[in-house]
């Protein structure tokens, strides 16, 4: 996979700002993410999940993976993309990342195709954080209004 | 969701003794039974609080209250007796976390539902009791909390050290404990102080996905994070003598060693796959619930028996996990105390599962019927002299083991007939939070957690620090109140009280 970053340029590693938060839920976490289009919502929700599971200052982009997600719905789509997002950490490349790029982004049939900015996780260089379970559809929410140009999600992931 | 005001919602609860209260039909709708919940006057409070904060205006979208979690679960089809809320009952994904719920085996209508069970299937407790008492532990209580916490793999990312492959995985997911046994890692003895003997005779390997498999694979022999532990702990009171004695347990100081995981990403990975699969069951077989999270399948369709033989294959997985850190944990004191954990004499006093789903006989208005029970953070407690528990216990009833949070105390009880009668034999499962993790972080201080575990004298090691405030005994209800109201209720009966010297989590 390395080859794949030896011919892309510096602003590949440029972190992106942080447009998410934790939110209360009692027994797990709810995240909160947004930005400037609804792709983005979703890059950065995705990194939140990252996010609470480590601290993303320790985490070097060393390593670049694709993944795709589809489904029958834009909920289906979130949930999807979240869930190969924690099966890219939970097993080979077992990759902690940094930075999520949505290169397609399709609402009409409903499929992400995403290149995955990080390293793999190794015990000792990256805090542990919290271990997530599972996505969940519980109270989840995508807030796309181009009007107010208002793009959200809520998702609650089960730790 | 039916909107109504507090007062109104009252209505429809009765509180039928001080440890009991009643949710009459009507309250959600469909309704095919009543509901029930156990709490005493502190933990009530918390439990009204939170459907009054939901009654509150411009509540919306939010998640149920667990009051209301389990009326919708007595919606669902072929329930019978009452659905049950335990008390250590709160809010969870679709049934609450601490409700128990049983349907007919013989009603082709009945469903089984991967929320009655959790993510973390076969969740669950193992005790192990030493020969040792405090005073032999504490002179290396901190050599000891190391050695354990060096040999057990924690937290978010470890990966398991038992020798494992892609086939090996196979035979142990369809085997549980006879494959940790078959391999060296456990005793004989240790099967059968366990529920199902450590091994759910109808897992499928073949109905589990290859991604469940993945995610497995490196995770076998993990402890975990999140509420999951290892702990150190001396026995702090005897209840009953005669119980505790059967589980050989003989003094107070003590030493025991308690074990809090589940089936990690697999089972996680196993409930997901259901939930997809029952989406569809549901439109197809117009299966109608309160709640869209309350996905489920008829018991008898494909999806409801595939999910049933992977949640076994899981199961086996948690067995397995389990008995791996059961291993590991004897490796660590025999290393600390130059001994044979045989001549320490570590065996396991019994192992709980309080997340599963299981097919059981009861007696349902005078007749013998046979039930798929979920029990969701909830745990078996069968009484004494029923068939499925072990000859030692045959007499005092099921060890129950109640785990604390970190730095509280936990418990031992035993099974009762009066429980058997009123809640399928079913009790509470721990503490159950009180607090949100982002409310913890945010309002409890790092430090303040250390000293004052020190000052109590429990050693510490944990791999996320933000899991000390997360985890804090103050984000969680008080596992005290909790087992008295089990206890005063007579749904379970206090045999040993625990108390932890050191602890070791993800």
């Amino acid at each position: 996979m390395d080859e794949e970053l030896g011919g892309i340029s510096e602003e590949y590693y440029d972190i992106p700002p942080v447009k998410y938060e934790y939110l209360d839920h009692t027994a797990d976490v709810q995240l909160h993410a947004w930005g400037d289009s609804l792709k983005e919502a979703f890059e950065q929700c995705g990194m939140a999940m990252f996010g609470y599971m480590t601290e993303l200052e320790y985490v070097q982009i060393k390593d670049v993976h694709t993944i795709e997600a589809s489904s029958d719905d834009l909920m289906g789509l979130l949930y999807h993309f979240l869930d190969e997002l924690l099966f890219l950490f939970s097993y080979e490349p077992f990759l902690i990342c940094k930075k999520l790029v949505i290169t397609e982004f399709n609402t009409q049939e409903f499929k992400i195709v995403c290149k995955c900015y990080g390293e793999e996780f190794v015990i000792g260089k990256h805090p542990q954080g919290t271990e997530v379970k599972a996505i969940t559809y519980s109270a989840m929410q995508i807030i796309d209004d181009p009007k107010d140009n208002k793009y959200e999600v809520f998702v609650i992931i089960d730790i | 969701m039916v909107v109504r005001q507090y007062n109104e919602e009252l209505k429809y609860l009765e509180k039928i003794n001080p440890y009991c209260w009643r949710i009459k039909k009507g309250f959600q709708p469909n309704m095919n039974v009543e509901g029930v919940f156990y709490v005493n006057s502190t933990l009530e409070k918390l439990m009204l609080e939170e459907l009054r904060n939901c009654c509150r205006p411009g509540m919306s979208g939010g998640f149920l209250p667990g009051v209301k979690q389990i009326a919708n679960v007595a919606a669902l089809p072929g329930i019978v007796g009452r659905s049950v809320g335990l008390p250590d009952v709160h809010s969870g994904y679709g049934f609450a976390i601490g409700n128990m719920a049983a349907f007919d085996m013989d009603d082709p209508k009945s469903i089984v539902s991967p929320g009655g069970v959790g993510f973390d299937i076969n969740c669950g407790v193992r005790l192990l009791r030493t020969n040792l008492h405090e005073k032999d532990v504490l002179p290396i209580k901190e050599q000891l909390a190391q050695s354990l916490f060096d040999h057990i793999p924690v937290g978010v990312g470890s990966k398991g050290i038992i020798p494992m492959n892609a086939r090996d995985l196979e035979e142990a997911l369809e085997m549980g404990m006879d494959w940790s046994l078959r391999e060296g890692y456990v005793w004989a003895e240790d099967k059968e102080h366990c529920e199902e003997y450590g091994r759910m005779l109808n897992a499928d390997p073949s109905k589990v996905s290859l991604r469940a498999k993945k995610r497995g694979l490196p995770q076998l022999g993990t402890l975990g994070a999140g509420n999951h532990y290892a702990e150190i702990q001396v026995v702090d009171e005897i209840f009953d003598k005669y119980a505790a004695g059967k589980m050989g347990i003989e003094s107070i100081g003590q030493v025991c060693v308690m074990i809090h995981s589940g089936s990690r990403g697999f089972g996680h990975q196993v409930a997901t796959d259901a939930l997809v699969q029952m989406e569809k069951a549901m439109k197809r077989d117009n299966i109608e619930t309160n709640d869209r999270q309350l996905a489920c399948a008829r018991i008898k369709s494909v999806e409801g028996q595939d999910y049933l033989k992977a949640m076994s294959a899981a199961a086996n997985f948690a067995w397995v996990n389990r008995s791996s850190m059961t291993f590991l944990t004897r490796q660590a004191f025999a290393k600390q105390f130059k001994m044979a954990p045989d001549d320490l004499d570590m065996h396991v006093i019994y192992d709980v599962s309080h997340n599963i789903a299981k097919v059981e006989e009861h007696v349902v208005d005078g007749k013998l019927k046979t039930l798929l029970v979920h029990r969701k953070g909830s745990t078996r407690a069968f009484p004494p002299n029923h068939p499925l528990i072990p000859v030692d216990y045959q007499l005092t009833g099921q060890p129950v083991l109640i785990g604390g949070t970190m730095g509280t105390c936990s418990y031992v009880l035993t099974g009762t007939h009066q429980g058997m009668t009123e809640t399928f034999g079913s009790t509470c499962h721990g503490a159950g939070r009180a607090l949100s993790r982002a409310k913890s972080r945010r309002n409890i201080d790092y430090k303040e957690v250390l000293n004052k575990l020190e000052t109590m004298g429990i050693s510490i090691r944990v791999a996320s620090p933000k899991l000390v405030m997360e985890e804090a005994p103050e984000s969680y209800k008080n596992v005290t109140d909790v087992v008295d109201t089990c206890h005063a209720a007579g749904i379970s009966k206090k045999t040993v009280k625990l108390r932890p010297i050191a602890v070791i989590k993800g």
